[in-house]
């Protein structure tokens, strides 16, 4: 029941996180450097998997995406594939409810970097495309780093949202929350506690990594 | 050359709190642009960039339309080729002195975009620091390499927005002699903003003054600051004459250095400098007496004789512009101005203390 349990955590979490990573840092990138009028709204919107209870978000995903979910309907006829209780909708939960905080970190790592820097870019000639990867990214490499981190942990952590979509089918969609839950309520005590300390020596690596990487450094 | 006509209003709840409204042309050479804070002149600089859009107005250079309002053309800053330097250098902090400025470079493999990068860098004495990161410079190195960076993109103007004002003033000094050097070998017009009008006049072809937006008297530099058109540009200059010349001949013993200002010659306080250095002198414009008459030998070692061209008179301040070989501004009480009889045209002479002349450079 471990080892399962960590294998697909392992897979479901680093996909979220890889996922995430990009689209998170795509959204904060236009919230921090566009100005456009629902701004603070598609904001709160992108926040709001962090203030609900998991649950809720899992019971939206669901009517979103479920057999006759508002996308998941054509899913299921064009495909004869539904999205609820697979491994997929585990990364699609944990990936939606760390988003939140990919999207908070990356705004605030690419609006620290000074726009002039991206406007010698382009008055050297370079578009906005090579301006982001050549200037901006690396110049908000830290924060942005920092927001991966504690997104992967985030997502690590997922359980509400999780059982919703995705279930809690042992070697299938159980990740390791929901081994954990499952052990302690059939009295395993001794997996639970295994599980539990994984979890908690993560934990502390992930924030001893996100505290270095958002340090200010003494060159800045 | 570059032809501008800038209008663009600033507004806070609506209302107008800043119009900035100039015309001007920058020819080849060093242009400064001069003024107060909030007059308007990195809103200039940055309409050039492309980085602010006027409400009105064309930019061209040299035939090319950057910006023009009636026909709707606003050239991307990108597509510009303007270089801009900014007072405290930016220069990117993930890149060495040499990637930043190989970054400027085009098309070229990334060999030739390294030689190249170092060639600039060699033109400006920092090849030595080529593999050193931002953060492992001077101010005045890395001042030093945004300049070669932004001569790398091959600009067609070069915009540079108090690059100096940070720097030491040995370090500024020395820096300022190269920014000329550089605009002669580069030949693109430089336009140059500038707080200190000591480096204006050593630096500048030109200079452009600027007033709450407007462009109030423009001229050679060492004309505009000594001989101000009226109260605006006064207020806008300051009190100081600044003159340029070369160091002439020296009198150890008696304490005295002597000043060819190619219009007649000034004494000042000893110093070493070689013959035929390049200095700038200040002299504070209420520092000089005038009298109607040639006065009898006295203390004050300089005794310049010339004509008032023009009084310009600012509530109870009143400035003598005068022409005396060259030209000095002075200030003088509205009572001197009555009871001396000062206008126009008037013969005067101007008794100024060795020990009122500052050596600036």
């Amino acid at each position: 029941m471990i080892w399962p349990a960590f294998k697909l955590s392992l897979l479901v979490v680093s996909i979220a996180t890889v996922l995430i990573s990009v689209i998170g840092t795509a959204l904060g990138f236009v919230l921090a450097k566009r100005q456009f009028r629902a701004k603070e709204l598609c904001d709160a919107l992108l926040t709001l998997p962090m203030v609900l209870p998991p649950t809720v978000t899992g019971y939206y995903l669901i009517l979103l995406l479920g057999r006759h979910g508002l996308l998941g309907r054509y899913l299921y006829s064009l495909t004869g594939w539904t999205l609820a209780f697979t491994w997929e909708a585990a990364v699609v939960a944990a990936g939606v409810m760390a988003l939140p905080i990919m999207v908070k970190s990356a705004r605030a790592a690419l609006e620290s970097v000074d726009p002039r820097y991206e406007m010698v870019s382009f008055s050297l000639g370079k578009g906005e495309l090579e301006t982001f990867f050549r200037v901006t990214l690396p110049l908000a490499s830290r924060g942005l780093m920092a927001g991966i981190v504690l997104s992967f942990a985030r997502a690590l952590g997922e359980f509400g949202a999780t059982l919703m979509l995705a279930g809690n089918i042992p070697g299938k969609t159980q990740t390791m929350p929901l081994a954990i839950f499952e052990a302690f309520i059939s009295g395993e005590d001794r997996q639970a506690q295994s599980l539990a300390l994984i979890l908690t020596f993560t934990s502390i690596v992930t924030i001893y990594f996100t505290n270095i990487l958002t340090r200010p450094s003494k060159s800045a | 050359m570059l032809n501008a006509k800038i209008k663009k209003e600033f507004r806070t709840n609506g209302r107008v709190t800043f119009a900035l409204d100039a015309s001007f042309v920058v020819q080849q050479g060093i242009t400064v642009l001069f003024g107060p804070s909030g007059s308007g002149k990195t809103t200039i600089l940055r309409s050039i960039a492309g980085i602010v859009v006027p409400d009105e107005g064309k930019i061209e250079l040299a035939e090319r339309v950057y910006f023009d309002s009636e026909a709707g053309t606003n050239l991307p800053i990108q597509r510009r080729r303007i270089g801009f330097v900014f007072q405290d250098y930016l220069l990117f902090p993930h890149l060495t002195a040499a990637q930043n400025v190989a970054y400027a470079i085009r098309s070229a493999t990334p060999k030739g975009r390294r030689a190249r990068a170092i060639e600039l860098l060699d033109l400006l004495g920092i090849a030595h620091a080529s593999d050193r990161r931002p953060q492992q410079l001077s101010g005045g190195e890395q001042q030093r390499v945004a300049l070669a960076r932004a001569l790398g993109s091959d600009p067609a103007i070069l915009l540079l927005d108090e690059p100096l004002s940070a720097l030491d003033s040995a370090t500024r000094l020395r820096l300022l002699g190269e920014i000329v050097d550089l605009q002669r070998k580069s030949r693109i017009p430089f336009l140059y903003i500038t707080h200190s009008p000591a480096d204006a006049v050593r630096a500048g072809d030109c200079a452009l003054i600027l007033n709450a937006g407007r462009i109030v008297q423009e001229g050679k530099p060492a004309e505009v600051f000594n001989a101000p058109r009226d109260a605006a540009v006064s207020r806008a200059v300051g009190s100081e004459n600044i003159l340029a010349g070369r160091v002439r001949d020296h009198n150890e013993r008696e304490g005295i250095s002597v000043i060819d200002l190619e219009g007649c010659d000034l004494l000042i306080p000893y110093n070493a400098l070689p013959k035929s250095t390049q200095v700038t002198i200040g002299i504070r414009s209420d520092d000089i007496i005038v009298s109607r008459e040639r006065i009898g030998p006295t203390s004050a070692r300089n005794l310049l004789e010339g004509t008032i061209k023009q009084v310009v008179q600012d509530g109870q301040q009143v400035d003598l512009l005068t022409a005396c070989g060259v030209n000095l501004k002075v200030r003088v009480t509205a009572q001197a101005l009555h009871a001396l009889d000062l206008r126009p045209g008037v013969k005067v002479y101007l008794l100024i203390k060795a020990s009122s002349c500052h050596l600036l450079s």
